[in-house]
């Protein structure tokens, strides 16, 4: 003991009164670090288990130095250099605490139970749209928050705080673009045990709320869709048992109307269900109507891209076109050709469907599904004209009509 | 049937898609109605505005190629002939709260075509 050159008593007691002060201090510097960081730790996992490695190894330090610390209470240099010890201990704690929270990408806040901010992390201005950390200091947050229901939750936010509650909740946050932000509010302790200061921790989520309200456009524009589908494959079925002779002549022609349409969905699929490729529809019917002879369908005309609407009325036309031509026109003979050809003068879209090489063609006594479809919806749809007719070298259908009633929105 | 009305009411079909509205107009015709079909608002309301025996509206709502939709069609006719009761249908859920006018009713599609039949007589019977 007598190793050490010891300062005079009342200067040994004055140091050690202040040693111990600023330990008292710290160590509620270090409570509130602590609560700070079971916030982040409860917010990420990775950071957390750090921290907690770092708080347990100050603890357990800490307690190991506080029993030696009384063991040897009354030695006066052993007390005094436990409490340098000490403090230097929790001082690094504290620094690694702070270190950490200032580090995060999350906008840390520290602020008095008036809900006015007294610390910000150091993105803070740039996340509020302001110079620096001074514009911010002082103020209340809830004023920072323009939207209405966000500056409610913020102000709900704090309020539970004060009664000591934690509360985590989202909020969006308008400047010169929409932000989300998940914000975490905790009250930190005094030492003691009320809510002396609150912490806010808020980490940004816009994109993945922005990916959360695409997601939910994207499911209400699928059901529109598949409830469209389903009334387009409503009206099929209904035509066609209306115009069929028999059962069995409704069941075939109801199967390979689906299937055209099945087909021509593939065709949708690949314009995202926006727009079709006219030159992929028109190969899909020529596939589906050609028996496999590629060279019975003469195919030539412009790129063109429809809207899903007239793309899908075209695709079942051309089955009816395809499926008249297999039972009585150009494709039910060997050697009979069907010209497809189809071409854009000015604002007006010209398509023409043309048979030869079949039978003489009479036209059929009743209107079918076909014509009806043609007179009725193709031409009104497309605000257009449209007509079949049947001289004796072989059906021909054409359509006009402006492009800017069938073409897809660019 | 004796709970029809005597003349065979006028019903406005507006539709944009050409076999929905083959099947619809044949379905109300079917069922005793004489059917004014229509590809878009805009002539929609060319009708309305050259004939005075449309008795009522049954409109799609998305027709992109008119200049308003099928929402709009059927407040702007609630208002200027309010004696045509209004049907909206459509594949896009539920109307918004300011959507329809007053009186106005909504079916989704598809739709079952007796309940079609059914709705447009009890417009019929409310207005006789």
């Amino acid at each position: 003991m007598d190793v050490i050159t010891l300062p005079e008593e009342g200067g040994l007691a004055g140091h050690l009164a202040s040693l111990e002060s600023e330990n008292r201090h710290l160590r509620v510097l270090l409570a509130q670090t602590s609560l700070q960081a079971d916030a982040e730790i409860a917010r990420n996992a990775r950071l957390g288990r750090i921290i907690a490695a770092e708080r347990s190894a100050s603890r357990a330090e800490a307690e190991a130095l506080d029993a030696l610390h009384r063991r040897d209470l009354a030695d006066g240099a052993a007390r005094l250099a436990d409490a340098e010890e000490l403090n230097l201990q929790l001082r690094a704690s504290e620094e690694f605490n702070r270190r950490i929270l200032w580090t995060t990408t999350d906008c840390v806040k520290v602020l008095d139970l008036d809900g006015r901010l007294i610390t910000v992390s150091a993105n803070a201005p740039a996340v509020f749209e302001v110079e620096g950390s001074a514009a911010l200091i002082g103020r209340p947050w809830t004023a920072l928050w323009a939207a209405p229901e966000s500056r409610a939750a913020v102000a709900a936010a704090l309020e539970d705080a004060r009664a000591g509650r934690p509360r985590r909740f989202q909020a969006r946050l308008d400047g010169a673009g929409v932000t989300w932000w998940d914000i975490a509010v905790t009250p930190i302790d005094g030492a003691d045990g009320r809510p002396e200061r609150i912490l806010a921790v808020s980490r940004d989520i816009t994109e993945s709320k922005q990916n959360e309200d695409r997601q939910t456009l994207l499911m209400q524009e699928l059901a529109h869709r598949v409830k469209n589908t389903l009334a387009l494959v409503q009206a099929i079925s209904a035509q066609t048992l209306r115009g069929a002779g028999t059962l069995a002549a409704a069941r075939e022609s109801l199967e390979a109307r689906l299937l055209a349409l099945s087909r021509a969905h593939e065709v949708l699929l690949q314009g995202t269900w926006q727009s079709a490729a006219l030159a992929d529809l028109v190969a899909t019917a020529a596939a589906l109507h050609g028996g496999g002879e590629a060279d019975r369908f003469a195919v030539s005309g412009p790129e063109i891209t429809l809207c899903a609407r007239f793309g899908l009325t075209l695709a079942l036309m051309l089955h009816e076109l395809g499926t008249n031509a297999a039972k009585h026109g150009a494709l039910s003979r060997p050697g009979g050709r069907v010209a497809i050809t189809w071409a854009v003068q000015g604002e007006a879209f010209r398509f023409r469907w043309e048979e030869s090489g079949g039978p003489p063609v009479l036209p059929p006594a009743r209107a079918g599904f076909g014509s009806r479809l043609i007179e009725r919806s193709l031409a009104q749809g497309a605000a257009g004209r449209a007509s079949l007719t049947f001289p004796p070298g072989g059906a021909v259908f054409t359509l006009e009509a402006p492009m800017a009633s069938l073409a897809a929105a660019p | 049937m004796s709970d029809s009305p005597p003349e065979q009411p006028v019903v406005l079909l507006v539709e944009d898609d050409g076999l929905l509205l083959m099947e619809a107009s044949d379905t109300l015709a079917d069922a005793g109605f004489t059917v004014l079909e229509a590809s878009h608002a805009d002539k929609a309301l060319k009708v309305l505005e050259n004939r005075d025996d449309v008795g009522i509206l049954m409109t799609d709502v998305d027709m992109p190629q008119g200049s308003m939709d099928g929402f709009a069609l059927a407040r702007l006719v609630a208002h200027r002939w309010p004696s045509i009761p209004v049907l909206v249908v459509s594949g896009m859920g539920s109307p918004g709260p300011n959507d329809m006018p007053d009186g106005a009713r909504f079916i989704p599609k598809p739709y079952e075509p007796t309940t079609l039949v059914r709705t447009l007589r009890a417009f019929i019977r409310r207005a006789a």
